[in-house]
Order: structure tokens, then sequence, then C-alpha cells
């Protein structure tokens, strides 16, 4: 008997519009989509897209202008420790060290100094930072920074991830080591994922699912299983196949 | 595969690098680098992360001096007045005070040309760019992708002896990538300009250049020389453009 | 060893002697032009300098006088900063306080120290009252704009970063906004620093018995321009010594500013 998967995270006919005296423009625009507990979502789209608006709304940290976003069944209010978020700008605290950035969810939750040092010991080990506890973000490169990012989102135990293009700022080559990482921490600590890249090659080696947002109007265009099993080679004839076909079907703004 | 005898065979040398050696204090960043750079090719310069890529086009460039070595363009040795060289930074380097035609202007009034002589190769790169319905407005009214466009004819109408490009696509959406990257490659054609591109991402050397460069960690040798003789427009799922991509891979990794 | 690498070796001192030197020349050079009565030499002014460390005026050692302004300027300080920081910071996280007082202080705020001093001395009469307060208008009214700016301008991502975690508004407060308007508060640190001890002087200059704004006013009646130019030199070099101190004082409470000393 097939198992109905459970349903983390919901959008039902999200729309968010931004109003200028000269213009609107519905940047999200009717968006419905599930995500399933512990699948890695990834949805791409080109630089104006409502990507990252609708990730903010996932996050609670916008509220969209029509309907719902659910988790677990219950319509989110506001941002929260449930969803963690990962930014591309990494928003670490500059004036705190890395361990203190990466144990800040759990000061705030209010678990106490040893505990909270030996959870967030876990997760800079997990990102390879080993050494790095007592830096501060301006001593560290942008890879190593998004790290931190990484690890702090990560240590914090939410129910879900949501990632917003959190490799963008890094050189290609750097973005394909933290995109290695990223798959396994993932493997290693399985939880739900929202990832919003416009790099197609991203999208697929890391997706269970690529969903690909059309813009202005943001709207859901299509949606692609990624049948490929992990870890995936970026030259696999598999892999190149689902490229060519995303890549024509995504958009190009200009 | 094209030997690199063969390649070279109908070439001219345009532009060559002897013994380029650059030290900051104690620390050796570029190891005695010497190699060529044929009239009208479009050369791409990979390497690991940190290697000195950006210390390398910079002493090329000559905006910082070089500790040793030679660069000889047109078998001189390269002079900013006399020789034109063009520069493409990373981050986008429009001149926001300017419309579109006006920077497409400015570098050609600095070099003193010909007022006769501005104008036609201003028309000349509005329309390569198919930036002509905006030629009066500001760069920051217009998309990034335009913006680059901008940059392009600018950097294009100097009519360069040698365009140094410093990833300028780096930051820039996939599917814009390919567009100004093949835009890029049709201005090229076109002109049959001297290009030097460097580049953090395999793909798109593998994509543009006829030859690739692979610099080797600090202090950055050159590790390999690849030439790249795929036919144009080159597409990346294609097997052979595969398997060098995979080449240039493995060359990186290891040294 | 070759005059280049000598040079080299000893750059960090070798400038500033450099510049001091041409300084130096330059007001010699304008004392020989424009005369002994309106400009001092330099070596006239180190005379005098020895002469007044070495006696005491108006009742005090130039040390003491120094010591009563430096208390005046240190307490008005620590008072505007006890004062002004909290405010300027409320102003700045909660938006209806900041509407209710901005306008009183706006009115309040291009009022020049200077034009206090009738008013303060009517309220606090002629003893040490005037002064401080004088001091703490000046060094109050920086305090708040900068600690209003740091607190108005935290990277807005930061605190949605720390929404995204649970922070409660309390929690945003004194873990983000707080932090993060350090640097704006330093940079009204120094200034508030420098205002108040310009300000000291005014005080001094109005009426005073002690402190280096006495010395110069002194200087000044019995008609001995090098002591008005010693007092002035006084006032420079502890106004920098101050300033050095602040800074390396920021140094340590924001070290990830260290990339901008």
């Amino acid at each position: 008997m097939a198992q109905r998967p459970n349903i983390k995270i919901e959008c039902r006919n999200v729309s968010k519009s931004f109003v200028t005296e000269q213009y609107t423009i519905n940047v999200l625009d009717d968006i419905s989509l599930q995500v399933e507990e512990n699948e890695f979502l990834v949805v791409l789209g080109p630089g104006q897209s409502g990507k990252t608006t609708l990730l903010n709304c996932m996050a609670g940290i916008i509220m969209p202008d029509a309907g719902q976003i659910l988790l677990d069944g219950k319509t989110i209010t506001g941002p929260g420790p449930d969803r963690g978020v990962v930014f591309q700008q990494y928003a670490l605290f500059p004036w705190k060290t890395v361990m203190d950035n990466v144990s800040f969810g759990l000061y705030i939750k209010g678990v106490e100094k040893s505990k909270r040092n030996e959870v967030a010991q876990k997760y800079i080990d997990l990102v390879g930072l080993q050494g790095f506890e007592r830096s501060f973000p301006h001593q560290l490169s942008g890879g190593m920074k998004q790290r931190v990012g990484l690890a702090r989102a990560w240590a914090n135990g939410p129910e879900v991830l949501l990632m917003d293009e959190p490799f963008g700022a890094l050189d290609a080559q750097t973005r394909y080591a933290m995109e290695k990482e990223t798959l396994s921490i993932w493997e290693k600590d399985k939880r739900t994922v929202v990832f919003v890249t416009n790099n197609v090659e991203e999208a697929i080696y890391l997706g269970d699912r690529v969903i690909v947002l059309s813009c202005m109007p943001g709207r859901i265009k299509s949606q692609y299983p990624i049948d490929i099993p992990k870890p995936r080679e970026y030259t696999d004839p598999r892999f190149l196949e689902m490229r060519r076909k995303i890549s024509d079907d995504t958009e190009l703004s200009l | 595969m094209t030997t690199k005898e063969d390649y070279a065979r109908e070439k001219k040398v345009k532009v060559s690098v002897t013994d380029l050696t650059k030290c900051y204090d104690e620390l050796l960043v570029l190891d005695d680098i010497n190699f060529d750079i044929y009239d009208g090719e479009m050369l791409c310069i990979v390497g690991p992360t940190g290697c000195g890529k950006t210390t390398f086009l910079n002493t090329l460039a000559r905006f910082i001096p070089a500790t040793k070595g030679e660069i000889l363009v047109d078998g001189v040795p390269s002079n900013p007045r006399c020789h034109n060289i063009a520069f493409v930074f990373q981050e986008i380097s429009s001149v926001p005070w300017l419309s579109v035609e006006d920077n497409i202007r400015f570098g050609l009034k600095i070099k003193k040309l010909p007022a006769d002589e501005i104008e036609r190769r201003v028309e000349a790169m509005l329309e390569l760019v198919g930036l002509k319905p905006f030629r009066r407005n500001f760069p920051q009214e217009l998309s990034s992708s335009m913006e680059q466009r901008v940059v392009i004819a600018r950097n294009f109408a100097l009519n360069p002896d040698l365009l140094l490009m410093d990833e300028p696509y780096g930051q820039l959406d996939i599917k814009l990538r390919y567009y100004l990257e093949d835009e890029l490659i049709r201005i090229w054609n076109e002109l049959k300009s001297t290009v030097l591109f460097v580049t953090h991402n395999i793909e798109e050397a593998v994509y543009l250049g006829q030859r690739i460069l692979v610099l080797s960690n600090k202090p950055a040798k050159i590790k390999e020389e690849i030439i790249v003789d795929l036919p144009r427009p080159r597409k990346f799922d294609d097997p052979a453009f595969v398997k060098i991509r995979e080449h240039v891979t493995e060359s990186i990794r290891w040294w | 060893m070759s005059t280049a690498a000598i040079l080299k070796k000893n750059s960090k001192l070798f400038l500033p002697v450099l510049s001091m030197s041409i300084f130096l020349s330059i007001w010699q050079v304008l004392h020989w032009i424009i005369g002994g009565e309106f400009l001092p030499s330099p070596y006239q002014v180190y005379l005098e300098a020895m002469r007044m460390f070495s006696i005491k005026i108006g009742g005090n050692s130039v040390w003491m006088h120094i010591y009563y302004s430096l208390r005046r300027v240190i307490l008005a300080y620590l008072l505007g900063a006890a004062t002004g920081l909290p405010l300027g910071m409320y102003m700045g996280w909660n938006r209806t306080f900041d509407k209710v007082v901005k306008p009183v202080f706006e009115v309040l705020r291009p009022i020049p120290p200077i034009a206090w001093i009738p008013i303060a001395i009517l309220w606090f009469g002629i003893g040490e009252g005037p002064k401080i307060f004088i001091c703490y208008v000046g060094a109050f009214v920086i305090f708040v704009l900068n600690s209003y700016t740091g607190m108005r301008y935290t990277d807005p991502l930061l605190i949605a970063a720390a929404r995204t975690y649970g922070a409660t508004r309390r929690q945003q407060l004194f873990n983000v906004a707080i932090p993060a308007s350090m640097p704006s508060v330093f940079a009204g640190v120094q200034n508030a620093l420098s205002m108040s001890w310009m300000c000291v002087l005014a005080a001094e200059l109005v009426g005073a018995r002690e402190g280096v704004g006495y010395l110069i006013i002194q200087g000044m009646d019995m008609y001995k321009p090098p002591m008005i130019m010693v007092g002035m030199i006084i006032i420079g070099i502890i106004g920098a010594s101050l300033a050095v101190i602040l800074r390396r004082f920021e140094r340590v409470v924001c070290p990830w500013r260290r990339d901008l000393t």
C-alpha cells in the first residue's frame, strides 16, 4: 500500500503585487504548490521573477496580498524558528564570532550555554569550519561566510529550510563545492528544503523536483521531477538532457 | 584534436608575454609566465580560486607594474599611449552620468580620435549591440543585460589591440549569461578583435575560447594549454564539449 | 644602507617629523614677515611655555588649570552620554516615540551651545554649573543624533534574520539593533568629545578663574601673545590625545571594524 506523502509546507493561491504610482507589478500571481516532508524542492526563475518574494512569504518576512501559506496545515502569520532562512547576502552578525553566530538561534530560544555550543560545534564541523570558531565574519571569504550562514540556520533545527540563492555571490568553483556540501549535509540531516536559484545546473544537481517560475506575472510555468540518483554528475548524459529541457523552458528577461 | 602547431600555423602573434613575474614583497604570485596571444583570437584563462588570475590581468593591463618580464604588442613593448588595451571589469562599469551613446563616445574621446570617426564608430556599435532605440537613456534606466551591452559596445568601439575581460558575467543569471556570451562571440566575429577572457566558470571558457590556458595554484604558472576546435554555436550537452570540459576540470583539480 | 632604505625603515616617524618641520618653518617665516607683536616665533612660544609651567597663574599651576578644564569636559561628556545615547536609541527604535519627541528636538538642536551661556549663567550662577552645562548641551545633541542614525539605519536584513530565529522585539533591540548601531555611536562618541572640549573653552572665555580658557584670557589681558598661543597649543594637544584614546577604545569595543582603522 503506497503511503501518502506528508505535505510539510504549502502555498495556496498566493499573490503579491508591488504598487508604484506608474504601475503595478504582479510579482506573484496565484501560486499554489506543495512541498513534501524531507523533499528538496528547487524554485528556478530568471532574474526578475518573484522567487525571492515567494521565499520571503514562506519565511513570513512579508505577507502575501492574497492566499495562504501553511506549515503542517496551519497558516503562518510571521517569521519563526520553525522555518530557517539562508540569505544570499549572508546576514551574519558582524560583531559576533562564528560560534556565536551559529548558536544564535539557540541563544534566542534560551538554551543554556554549554548545550548551545555543543550543538553549534557539531554544525561548524559539518560545514568544515573547525578552527574558525572564534573568527569574525570580516575575516572570512565569501564561501566561508555562507557556510556559517548554512550552519547557523541548520543548527537551530528548523522544520523547513528556506535558501535564497545562497551561492549567487560566489564564483563558479566555490559554488560547485558549496552545492556538494549542501547536499552532503542534507543527506546526513534530512529536512524539508526550499531552494531558490537562477542557475539551471545548480537546480538539477540539488533538487528532487524543480519548479520553473515565469516572470511578470510570477506564475508556475512547469515542474520537473528529477529522477537521477544522487549524488549527480554535472556531465552525466541524463543530467545534460534535463538541463537542455529546462534551459529551453526558462525565459530570458532582457 | 588540433595540435598546437596546426593551430598556430596560420596565425600572427599579436601579444607576446615573456617571463612575466610578480612578487608582493615575499609573496610570489606570478611565476615566470610565457605565452603568446594570436591576432583575432579568443583566448580563455582559467584556474583554481585564488591562483592570481586578477593579478595576472592587472599586470597585463599595466594597472600594476610587473616585477620582471616583458609584454610586447605587435613586437613593441606595450605602451598605454600608443597601444589600445581595453579592460572590462567584473562589476558593471558604465558611467552613470552619461547617456548610452555618450558612454560609447567616452573612450573614443579620451583617445582623441577625429570627430567624424568617433560618430561613425558610435553609430556602428549602437547598431551592432541593438541599443539604437535607447541611445539617449542613462545606464540606470536599463536592465543589467543592457548595461553590460553598453560596456561591451564601449570597449569594442575602441577597436582595441587587446580586450581583457575579467569575469564580466559572473553575477548574472544563467540565461542572461548564455545570451551575453553569444553576443560576445557575434561581435568578436564581426570585428575580429583579440580577446583575453578570464573566468572561474569552466563551461564558459569551453563555450567561448578557441584556446584555453589553465593556470596552476599560487605561484601561478601556465599549467596546460588546450585547443578547443569545436564548431560554433557550441552546445553544452555535445559529447565532445563535455569531454573537453571534463579535461579542463581535471586539469585544474590536480596540481 | 642606502638613503631610500633608511627612509623606508623609519617611514613611520619620518613623515610626521617632516610635516612638523615644514609647519614650524612656515610659522617662523610668517613671524619674520608679520612681526613679533602679532605673531611670536616658535622659539618665543617655547620659552613662554617653559616659564608658564614653572609658575602659578591666578593661584594655580598650569597642570591644575588643565585638570579643571578636563574635569568639566569629562563630567559633561559622561552626563551627555548617559542621557543622549538612550534617548537617541529609543527614538530610532520606536517610531511613535520618535514622532512625539522629534519636533522639539529639531527646534532645540540648531541652537549652538554658546547661545546657551547667558541662560546657563542665569540658572546656575557663575561657578562650575554653566560651564558643565554648555559642554553637556554640545555633547548631548551629538550623542542623540548619532545613536538615532545608527539605530534607524540598522541593516533591515539583520533584523529580518533575527526574526526568522524567533527573536522578540525586545531581543531584536538588544541583540541586533544596539550592537549594529555601535559604529555610528562611536562616530558620535568622538565628535561629542571634540565638541565638549570646544565648548569648555567657550564657557571659560566668558567667565572663569581656572581652566585653559582662563589662561588664554590672561594672555590677552596681559598682552602676551605667546601666552595665548601656549594656551591654544595645550588645547590642541589635549584634544588630539583624547581622540587617540577614544580610537583605542573603539578598537576594543568594535573589533569587527578593525578593518576600517
